[in-house]
C-alpha cells in the first residue's frame, strides 16, 4: 500500500464486509450462552441476562458427544491424509505423465462428481453390506480415501507448475516420482492445505454417509450427534448452539494451521528456486 | 522390454501413481454411479423385484410439469449464483492477497460460513428476511420501500435463497482463488513494474491469465455444485412456497424417498448429469482458449 | 450403446444378486443364553420424547427378562435409512412409521402383519375412531398407533383480558363461527403506524397443509373420496374456505404472512408468549413447550363453518416383515402402546391420549396433569374421540397431496384465484 489513507479505506472496506460474514456465527456463539427462553425475543437480543456457560456441559448429557467427537477426529486424521497423497499422486498422473485414455479416463472422474450422492446411496449400501462395513467406521472411511475433487484440483494446481522446472529436473537424471516428490509437492503446498482444510471440512463434516451407515450410538460421529438433537418439535437451541460452536473448534484450528502454508507457498514458488 | 526400458515408459509411471487411487474410484465411486445409471431404466420401489421400462423414466420426466419446473428452478439458480459468486470471490481473494496488516485475520472470517452449519445459517438469515421484523425490510423502509415477505412469495424465495448461497460459499472459492493466488511468483510483478506496467495491466496480463487454470476448476466445480444444491433448500425452505425453490435434487430426493420411485429419481439425476457433463466438456473443449499452462 | 447396457444390466443384476445373497445381519440377535436381541430404531421428536423412550424400554427389558431391546435414534432422513436399510435386506425388527408413510410401506409388503395378535391380546375398539382409521388397512393391521395429536387454538389469555374479551371456547358444541373469529381477531389486532405489533390470529396457512382439511370438514367439503382414492376437494364448501383464511390477511390484516412462524424460528409458544400473536392453531404437542413458561395459557377449539371439525395422526410403531423375532417383536410394539410408556408424554403435553379408556371421564385426572394443562382442558376432550376424523395426509396418495399444498401455497401467495386453484389440483391429481 502506498499510503496509510489508502490502506484505512482498505480496512474500513474489510470490515464492513467481514462483518456480515460474522453475524450468523455470532449468534451461534451468543446463543449457546444463553437461556432457552431468551433465545427467540424480539428484538433480537445478542446477551442474554447472564451467561450460562453450563450449556456447554449439557452437550454431553444425552449422548457422548465425547465419544462422537474422538470418532470424528479418528476418522477425520485418515480421510485427510490418505486424500491428500491419493489425490496428489493421481493428480499428477492426469497433468504430468502421458498415457493412453488419459482425457477419457479424466473425463470419468469428473463424471462422478455430478452425480448426486443420494442417488448412489442404495448401491453403496450394497457393496458396504458386502464387505461387512455396516455399523463400522470402514464405511466413512475407505471410500473416502480417495477423491474426485482432489484429484481435479491437484492436477489443475499441477498444470501450473512451468514446464521448464520439470524438464531440467529430467535432465539431471530424475524419474517422475523425484520430481513429484521433490519439485511439485513443495510447490503446491497452499494446494495442498486448501485441499487439507476442504477435505478436513467434508468429512468432518459429513451426515448422509453416517446416517445411513452407522447404527450404533458408540459409533456415531458429531454432525449425526447434532442432528439429533435437534428435535422435530422441540429444540434446546442454546444447547444445540454449544454443541455447534465446539463441533467448528477443530475446522476453525485446521484452517488456521493450514494458513501458515499459504505464505511458505509464495516464498518457494520464485522460480528460480 | 527391460526393466530400464519399463522404469522410462509413461504408461508404467501412469500406473504407478493412479493405482491407489483408481482402486478406490473403481470400487467406491464408481460402480455405485454406474450402478444407478442402471437404476434409471428400471421401475423400482426399493422393496419390490424391479422392473425394466427402457427410457419410459426420461420419457415421463419430459412431460412431468413438476420437472419441468425444478428444471427451470435449478438453471435460474446457477445463473443466479455462479457468476456473481465467482465474481465476488476473485475481488475478495485478491483484496485478501495484499500484504497488510491484519490479512490472516481477515481470511478467517471471511471463511467463517463456510464452515458455520446450515442449521444455524438459515436461523439467522430466516430472521434478517422476515417481513415484519427483519433487518431487511427494516432497512428498505428508512428509504420508503415497503419489501416483500421474501421467503413466502413464489417471487422473491429464490432470490433470497441465491444471496444467501452467495454469501455462504464466498470464502469457499476465495480460498481456492487465494491458493492460485500464492502460486503466481511475485518476479512477475516486480518485472511488471520495473517495465512501468499499472495495476489494470497487471492484473489483465499477470493475474488473470496464471490464475486461469485455477478458474477454470472453480468454475467447473461451482456449476457442477450449483445444479446439485440441496442443502439450503431443504432447511431454509423445504422446496417451497409453491414450489418456487424446488431443485433437481429435492425432487430426485422425494421421488427416491417419498414417492418410492427410485428409478425415476435415478432417471433425474442422469438428465442433471448429461446436462452439467455436456457443459463440462464444452469448458474442456474451450479451455485451451482461455486456460494457460 | 447396446454392449454398454449389457454391461450395465449385468452389473445392476450383480448388485441385486448382492442382496439377495448377502448375510443378513443377523449374527447379533442369535439368542445366547436365550435373550434375544430386538434391533430397534425410531426418531428424536423432543428431548423429553427420547428420554421417554429410554425408560420405557428399560421398564420392558425388566417386564421381558428374555428380550433386550437396542435402540438408535435416527436424526433426519430417517425414511431415506430405513428404505436403504430394508433394500439391503437389514432393517431393524421394530420400527417408528409416520402415519403418513405407513400404507405406503404396507403396500410393499415389508410390515409385519400383527392382526391376528391384535384380535387375541387387544381390541381394536379399544382405540379412538380416527387412530382406529388409522392403523386398518382394509380389515388388517400393521402397526399401532403411539398417540394422538390434533391441531388446536392456542391463545395468551393476557391479551384477551387486557383487550376486555372473551376467551375462546374449549368446548366443541360452543365453538366460535368463523364470523365471530374474525371479529375478535379484529379486536386483538394492534397497529403502530404501517406496522402491526400484535396480530390477531394465525396458524391457519401451515405448509404442510393439515389445518385446511378440518375446516373444509367443518363446512361439510371433504379432501379425499370415501376409498381415498381420488382428491374432492373442488367444491363450493372448501372455495369459501380457502377464500375466508386467505382474507384473514390479504381482506382483514389480522394475520402475519405464512412464513411469519415456519421461518422466525419461533415455536408457537414463543410467538404467544412474546405477544406477538393473540390466537395461534398449532398441533397439540405446543402444549409441552407452553407448560415451561410463565404466561397463562389457554386451549379452544378451531372456529366452525358449520360443524366442528378437527383431524389427528401421530406416528405408528411397525415390525419389519422378515424379522427373525415376530413374538418379541409384537411383544414390543405392544408395550409401546401401553399406558406404561404413553403416559409420561401425555402427562407432559406432548401427547394425546389414542385410546377410549383415557377420554373416559374418571380417567381424566389420570393424565390432566394441572401443572401442565389449562383447567378447562377436560370440556375439549370429546372434539378428539367425537369430532376427529383422520387427517387426510395420512391416507392421501402422497404426491397427490404434495400438488395440493403447491398449488395451495400458490393461492395462499396471491398467484392464484380459488377456481384455478380447484382446476389446477384437479387437473394435475387426475393420472395419479
Amino acid at each position: 500500500m502506498k499510503n496509510k489513507r489508502t490502506a484505512a479505506i482498505y480496512h474500513l472496506i474489510l470490515i464492513a464486509g467481514a462483518l456480515t460474514m460474522v453475524i450468523p456465527f455470532f449468534w451461534m456463539v451468543s446463543t449457546s450462552f444463553k437461556a432457552l427462553k431468551e433465545v427467540f425475543v424480539f428484538p433480537p437480543t445478542f446477551f442474554g441476562d447472564k451467561i450460562i456457560w453450563q450449556n456447554y456441559l449439557k452437550v454431553s448429557d444425552r449422548y457422548p458427544f465425547g465419544l462422537f467427537f474422538l470418532n470424528s477426529i479418528k476418522i477425520s486424521f485418515f480421510v485427510v491424509f490418505a486424500q491428500l497423497l491419493t489425490s496428489s499422486m493421481a493428480g499428477f498422473a492426469f497433468s504430468r505423465i502421458k498415457f493412453k485414455g488419459r482425457e477419457a479416463l479424466f473425463s470419468l472422474y469428473l463424471g462422478t462428481l455430478i452425480v448426486p450422492f443420494h442417488v448412489t446411496l442404495v448401491p453403496t449400501f450394497l457393496i458396504m453390506k458386502y464387505f461387512g462395513w455396516i455399523d463400522s467406521h470402514l464405511s466413512i472411511i475407505i471410500p473416502s480415501l480417495v477423491s474426485a475433487f482432489g484429484t481435479f484440483l491437484m492436477r489443475q494446481f499441477f498444470l501450473t507448475i512451468p514446464e521448464e522446472l520439470e524438464n531440467a529436473a529430467r535432465i539431471d537424471g530424475c524419474n517422475p516420482a523425484m520430481i513429484y516428490l521433490m519439485i511439485f509437492l513443495p510447490l503446491t503446498k497452499p494446494a495442498l492445505a486448501t485441499l487439507g482444510v476442504f477435505t478436513f471440512m467434508g468429512i468432518w463434516n459429513d451426515f448422509i454417509r453416517p446416517l445411513v451407515f452407522i447404527n450404533s450410538i458408540p459409533k456415531m460421529t458429531v454432525p449425526l450427534g447434532l442432528a439429533t438433537m435437534q428435535g422435530m418439535y422441540s429444540t434446546d437451541w442454546p444447547v444445540l448452539m454449544a454443541g455447534t460452536v465446539i463441533s467448528l473448534i477443530p475446522v476453525l484450528v485446521a484452517f488456521i494451521a493450514a494458513q501458515e502454508y499459504f505464505v511458505r507457498g509464495v516464498t518457494l514458488s520464485g522460480l528460480k528456486g | 522390454m527391460s526393466m530400464k526400458k519399463l522404469a522410462q515408459s509413461n504408461n508404467f509411471w501412469a500406473f504407478i501413481f493412479l493405482a491407489p487411487n483408481l482402486l478406490g474410484f473403481l470400487a467406491f465411486l464408481l460402480i455405485p454411479v454406474v450402478a444407478s445409471f442402471g437404476l434409471s431404466f428400471v421401475e423400482w420401489d426399493l422393496l419390490s423385484p424391479m422392473k425394466w421400462v427402457g427410457f419410459k423414466n426420461y420419457i415421463g420426466l419430459f412431460h412431468d410439469q413438476v420437472f419441468l419446473r425444478v428444471l427451470w428452478n435449478t438453471v435460474y439458480y446457477t445463473l443466479g449464483t455462479v457468476p456473481v459468486g465467482i465474481a465476488l470471490s476473485l475481488l475478495l481473494a485478491i483484496a485478501l492477497n495484499k500484504k497488510l496488516r491484519g490479512m490472516k485475520i481477515y481470511r478467517a472470517l471471511y471463511f467463517l460460513p463456510v464452515i458455520s452449519s446450515y442449521v444455524a445459517v438459515a436461523v439467522v438469515w430466516q430472521w434478517l428476511y422476515n417481513a415484519e421484523f427483519g433487518l431487511l425490510n427494516y432497512l428498505l423502509s428508512l428509504i420508503g420501500i415497503r419489501g416483500p415477505s421474501w421467503l413466502s412469495s413464489t417471487k422473491w424465495a429464490m432470490p433470497a435463497v441465491m444471496v444467501t448461497s452467495i454469501w455462504k460459499q464466498l470464502g469457499f472459492n476465495m480460498l481456492l482463488f487465494l491458493a492460485g493466488l500464492q502460486g503466481i511468483p511475485s518476479t512477475y510483478y516486480e518485472a511488471a513494474e520495473i517495465d512501468g506496467a499499472g495495476k489494470w495491466t497487471q492484473f489483465s496480463r499477470i493475474t488473470v491469465p496464471l490464475l486461469s487454470s485455477t478458474t477454470f476448476f472453480v468454475v467447473v466445480m461451482s456449476i457442477i455444485n450449483s445444479f446439485q444444491v440441496f442443502d439450503q433448500v431443504f432447511i431454509m425452505t423445504e422446496g417451497g412456497p409453491a414450489r418456487s425453490t424446488s431443485v433437481l435434487v429435492h425432487y430426485l430426493y422425494q421421488n427416491a424417498f417419498e414417492y418410492f420411485k427410485m428409478g425415476n429419481a435415478s432417471a433425474i439425476a442422469y438428465i442433471l448429469f448429461f446436462l452439467v457433463f455436456l457443459i463440462t466438456m464444452l469448458q474442456m473443449k474451450f479451455s485451451d482458449n482461455w486456460v494457460i499452462y | 450403446m447396446k454392449k454398454i447396457l449389457v454391461v450395465l444390466i449385468t452389473l445392476l443384476l450383480a448388485a441385486a444378486s448382492v442382496t439377495a445373497e448377502g448375510k443378513s445381519d443377523a449374527k447379533g440377535s442369535e439368542s445366547r443364553s436365550g435373550v434375544t436381541t430386538l434391533k430397534f430404531m425410531g426418531w428424536e421428536a423432543s428431548p423429553l420424547e427420547t428420554e421417554s423412550v429410554k425408560n420405557g424400554l428399560a421398564v420392558f427389558e425388566q417386564q421381558n427378562p428374555g428380550i433386550k431391546v437396542e435402540y438408535t435414534p435416527v436424526a433426519g432422513d430417517y425414511v431415506a435409512k430405513l428404505l436403504t436399510m430394508m433394500a439391503g435386506d437389514s432393517a431393524p425388527d421394530v420400527f417408528f412409521i409416520a402415519a403418513d408413510q405407513y400404507r405406503a410401506f404396507q403396500k410393499r409388503n415389508v410390515l409385519l402383519d400383527i392382526t391376528d395378535h391384535m384380535n387375541q391380546e387387544l381390541n381394536i375398539d379399544e382405540f379412538i375412531p380416527l387412530v382406529q382409521e388409522k392403523m386398518l388397512i382394509g380389515d388388517r393391521v400393521y402397526g399401532i398407533s403411539s398417540c394422538n395429536v390434533s391441531p388446536v387454538m392456542f391463545y395468551n389469555k393476557d391479551l384477551f383480558d387486557a383487550a376486555g374479551l372473551s376467551y375462546p371456547p374449549s368446548d366443541p358444541d360452543k365453538a366460535w363461527t368463523w364470523d365471530e373469529f374474525v371479529d375478535v381477531a379484529k379486536k386483538l389486532t394492534i397497529t403502530d403506524g404501517n406496522r402491526t405489533t400484535q396480530f390477531g390470529a394465525t396458524g391457519f396457512e401451515v405448509a404442510w397443509g393439515w389445518v385446511f382439511p378440518p375446516m373444509v370438514m367443518s363446512n361439510g367439503g371433504s379432501v379425499l373420496s370415501d376409498d381415498y382414492s381420488k382428491v374432492t376437494l373442488n367444491s363450493s364448501q372448501s372455495k369459501e374456505v380457502f377464500n375466508a383464511i386467505r382474507d384473514l390477511r390479504f381482506k382483514h390484516h389480522v394475520a402475519p404472512d405464512v412464513a411469519f412462524v415456519e421461518q422466525s424460528g419461533m415455536s408457537a409458544a414463543q410467538m404467544l408468549q412474546t405477544g406477538r400473536v393473540a390466537m395461534m392453531v398449532d398441533g397439540s404437542w405446543a402444549l409441552q413447550q407452553l407448560a415451561t413458561m410463565d404466561f397463562p395459557i389457554g386451549i379452544g377449539v378451531l372456529p366452525i363453518f358449520d360443524k366442528p371439525a378437527t383431524v389427528g395422526q401421530a406416528h405408528l410403531h411397525a415390525a419389519w416383515a422378515k424379522t427373525k423375532h415376530p413374538e418379541e417383536a409384537w411383544k414390543l410394539i405392544k408395550f409401546l402402546s401401553s399406558e406404561d410408556y404413553q403416559l409420561s408424554n401425555i402427562r407432559a403435553g406432548l401427547w394425546l391420549p389414542n385410546r377410549k379408556e383415557l377420554y373416559k371421564e374418571e380417567n381424566l385426572s389420570k393424565w390432566i396433569n394441572p401443572d401442565v394443562y389449562p383447567e378447562d382442558f377436560g370440556n375439549i376432550v370429546k372434539y378428539f374421540t367425537s369430532y376427529g376424523k383422520l387427517w387426510p395426509g395420512v391416507v392421501a396418495n402422497r404426491e397427490a397431496y404434495d400438488i395440493i399444498n403447491e398449488e395451495k401455497d400458490r393461492f395462499y401467495a396471491g398467484d392464484t384465484s380459488v377456481d384455478e386453484m380447484m382446476a389446477n389440483i384437479d387437473k394435475r391429481t387426475a393420472n395419479l
